[in-house]
């Protein structure tokens, strides 16, 4: 089995809260609700895992997510990996 | 079905002095991300192109926004958003914005930038007018999420 990948948005004191909701619905297709979830996640504990599955798909997400400025970053998904 | 566009009439001689900082930004930002990322994870042929390819997007974007004060801006002080220009700009509004508190506005707190609870009278120039910037770019942003997000930022 491959391994899974986690794509993880990291806090940052600049980015408008309208703005990441913004990004989270157009980048991962979150609607309002899941995206504002995961945006005060983000602002509230510094980071939220937003996206699991395989390494190139991960990739491509966190790409985009750059894009836009969020600071994003790929893990190893280490549930999986126990 | 016609697209939508917003037009903004902006006040010239509060914005017009904004732009000289902008462009500033902008050559800072020619060949820098606006938001360095670790890339621990990439081999070192492929972090290159990433970041080219990241740079090259930060460029065509911070190309769109200025872009915005054109003539018609000068005579008019009008600026207009649809859906060709709505994402570059409001990425570019980000970028200019990370860039202004990376090398602008460190003598101001993050929680002073988030709720622009700021005594303005007690800046010196440059740092007024890079906060000045700093909430323009903010206030384009809202403006474009507003108006323009379900219908032609596409979701």
């Amino acid at each position: 089995m491959e391994d899974a990948w986690r794509v993880v948005v990291l806090n940052d004191p600049v980015n408008l809260m309208s703005y990441v909701v913004m990004v989270f619905k157009k980048v991962l297709g979150f609607d309002e609700t899941k995206a504002r979830k995961h945006m005060l996640e983000v602002h509230e504990q510094g980071r939220s895992v937003v996206w699991i599955g395989h390494r190139e798909t991960a990739e491509a997400h966190v790409f985009t997510l750059q894009q836009w400025h969020l600071t994003a970053v790929l893990e190893p998904d280490e549930k999986q990996a126990r | 079905m016609k697209s939508k566009r917003v037009e903004v009439k902006l006040s010239l001689p509060v914005v017009a002095p904004l732009l000289d900082v902008i462009r500033e930004l902008s050559c800072e930002l020619e060949k820098t991300l606006a938001a360095p990322q670790a890339l621990h994870d990439l081999d070192q042929d492929f972090r290159g192109a990433w970041i080219g390819e990241l740079l090259a997007g930060q460029n065509s974007d911070l190309r769109a926004l200025l872009s915005l004060f054109d003539g018609e801006f000068f005579t008019e002080g009008v600026v207009a958003f649809d859906e060709s220009n709505a994402e570059p700009i409001v990425r570019a509004c980000t970028a200019f914005r990370l860039q202004l508190r990376e090398r602008r506005l460190k003598t101001l707190s993050d929680e002073a930038l988030e709720t622009g609870d700021i005594e303005m009278a007690g800046l010196e120039d440059q740092v007024r007018k890079a906060f000045m910037c700093y909430l323009f770019l903010a206030t384009v942003q809202e403006l474009i999420i507003q108006h323009l997000d379900s219908s032609i930022i596409g979701s």
